[in-house]
């Protein structure tokens, strides 16, 4: 069995007098999407900042693939892309130079550049917009420039932070399609969400977070049991 | 360094598409010479303006055909003390003994008239009294026994004009150095995080200290243009436009001393800038937090103009900011460089920029910027 791509042990935070995380641990696979799950405050924002080495763990440890976020921060953030609950976008910019800026800074290469750029694009069905000035796009357009740059160093590791409350219906399903293309792909795709409906069609794995501890963790056939769905399931844990 | 090279490109495309900051240098390069040619004018009106001098009594023989040719409007009033409070610039009552004249000195009119006032009877005094002299076969050198001759080591013309450029660039130096890279630095720092930028920008593998040098290389590039568009501009109105009745020109020793503490400033003002926006949780924040420190950046090019004649020791050329102001001084008013004071004053402003880049980057680190937001 290969090793997981991204180990989550023991992990402890505080912010301010805020104990955010407790204890959590949990593993993500290649070629799987994980859903990281719970209510608003839950934690699941701060474990992903943790992974993706914006904040370092007060105890415990994260390892992705095969580098510690504490020891190899920026091996780390080579390997992980990440798609923020807020899409900012530089506004002055059009969608193809917000891109291209974030591949440069990801070590994509000045030969590679314009090619990389016009494939996730391309992927995105982006070529309608891409030249304009990102001031003037959608929320869904917007959305979209913020996959594209956090794919466009093509990681192995991508991780979703609520990335489709703000969204309609179509933008939403574009997501979710995206993620199982991912997951197609032989990426390790850790979806953050509140939206239980939304993790229980696409995850393979999940686990609840509630109050900065882990209250399940599982296949999400097992997470769910016998209830009828996972919402069902979660409001049993977390009561 | 590449991060550096991208970061300072990117921000250069933004800060150029962003109308704000272009609107703000057009105004620095337009503002100058609107104030100046408004100096210029007024100035130009004072010297020729006619004032009036109300008078009663009989006017001395000739003292009326001089007083007409200084631009003194001579005007009879019944009574020339109430008239001066009002009607009247200068009030004068003309007796066969003596001159009472009347003035506010409150009123700018009244001072200049006065001034004319006094230089015409001095001259009127002494023509009278030379007269006198030689009717009765008296030589009038009598009156100036020692007569003085004066050699000026300089024109005094340009001398007025060097303490004008003195007095005028270092402030626009400052002033625009500051004020030309702030909405840059504060929308690279505040706006980032109000833009929800931030978090995305520290997600990629760039170690944040590039990250950090390359903005504050593209805002004191902001900066320096900002401040050579103002001054530019305000040497090129005063090549053209006589002021204090000659043409001020900038000498090129004193331009490159004013180019090389531009750059200086520039680069310890945008690390303090990119610091408060750091500081600031969004845009607004970022520009309360700059109205203070720019006040005490002013600071200390406005003690220097109150107090002209200062010659510091070299001590003085430690302290930041005031350094510059002393330096671009002497190097205008002298035409000369110390070149121990501006290399103290280099070291000074280096160290003051290394210590602002390092509490930036500092607070770039710090976990604290993120939770901020």
């Amino acid at each position: 069995m290969s090793p997981a791509a991204v180990k989550v042990d023991r992990l402890e935070k505080t912010l301010g007098k805020n104990r955010v995380l407790r204890g959590i641990s949990f593993e993500g696979d290649s070629g799987e999407i994980f859903g990281l799950l719970g209510p608003n405050g839950a934690g699941k924002t701060t474990t992903l900042r943790i992974i993706g080495t914006l904040l370092v763990p007060d105890t415990g440890s994260v390892d992705v693939l095969g580098f510690d976020t504490r020891a190899a921060p920026e091996e780390v953030r080579r390997r992980v892309g990440v798609v923020t609950a807020e899409i900012g976008v530089y506004a002055r910019l059009s969608a193809r130079e917000n891109i291209a800026y974030f591949a440069e800074l990801s070590g994509v290469l000045n030969g590679e550049l314009k090619r990389r750029v016009d494939a996730v694009i391309d992927r995105l069905d982006m070529g309608s917009f891409a030249n304009q000035r990102a001031e003037s796009l959608s929320s869904g357009q917007k959305q979209k420039v913020a996959i594209a740059r956090a794919i466009v160093h093509d990681p192995e590791i991508l991780m979703f932070d609520e990335p489709t409350s703000n969204l309609d219906v179509l933008a939403s399903r574009e997501i979710r399609d995206f993620m199982v293309e991912s997951r197609e792909r032989g990426k390790c795709v850790i979806f953050s969400t509140h939206v239980l409906h939304d993790a229980e069609r696409l995850c393979d794995r999940v686990t609840i977070l509630h109050q900065g501890t882990v209250v399940a963790s599982g296949t999400t056939a097992e997470v769910r049991g016998s209830h009828r769905d996972l919402e069902d399931a979660f409001l049993e844990l977390v009561e | 360094m590449k991060a550096l090279g991208i970061v300072f490109r990117k921000e250069m495309r933004e800060i150029l598409r962003d109308r704000r900051t272009l609107i703000a240098i057009g105004l620095a390069a337009l503002a100058t010479p609107i104030v100046l040619i408004v100096i210029s004018q007024v100035t130009a009106k004072t010297a020729t303006q006619a004032y009036t001098v109300g008078y009663s009594g009989d006017i001395p023989v000739g003292l009326d055909t001089l007083l007409t040719a200084t631009a003194l409007k001579l005007e009879r009033v019944s009574d020339p003390a109430a008239a001066a409070k009002k009607e009247v610039d200068l009030g004068v009552v003309f007796q066969p003994t003596q001159i009472d004249e009347y003035y506010d000195p409150s009123r700018q009119g009244a001072q200049i008239a006065d001034t004319r006032l006094q230089t015409v009877l001095g001259q009127y005094d002494a023509a009278k009294a030379a007269a006198a002299l030689r009717e009765k076969g008296i030589d009038p050198a009598l009156l100036n026994p020692i007569p003085l001759k004066v050699h000026p080591l300089s024109s005094p013309v340009k001398a007025a004009g060097n303490a004008f450029l003195s007095f005028f660039l270092p402030y626009i130096l400052i002033t625009m150095v500051f004020t030309g890279g702030l909405s840059a630095a504060l929308d690279a720092t505040a706006g980032e995080r109000e833009k929800k930028t931030l978090e995305a920008l520290l997600l990629t593998p760039s170690p944040r200290s590039r990250i950090l040098l390359g903005k504050i290389l593209a805002v004191t590039t902001i900066s320096l243009i900002s401040a050579v568009a103002a001054i530019g501009s305000m040497l090129l109105t005063l090549w053209q436009l006589p002021l204090l009745g000659t043409r001020v020109t900038l000498s090129p020793l004193a331009a490159a001393v004013m180019v090389w503490l531009a750059v200086l400033l520039a680069a310890s003002f945008s690390s303090l800038t990119l610091a408060l926006g750091t500081l600031a949780k969004n845009f607004r924040q970022g520009q309360a937090f700059s109205t203070p420190l720019y006040f005490i950046t002013i600071f200390p090019a406005s003690i220097i103009l109150f107090i002209p004649n200062f010659n510091p020791n070299l001590a003085y050329y430690l302290i930041p900011i005031f350094n510059a102001v002393l330096v671009l001084r002497d190097a205008i008013v002298q035409n000369s460089v110390a070149w121990p004071a501006l290399g103290v004053t280099t070291a000074s402003l280096v160290a003051t920029a290394l210590t602002c880049w390092y509490a930036t980057l500092r607070l770039f680190t710090r976990e604290t910027l993120l939770i901020r937001s």
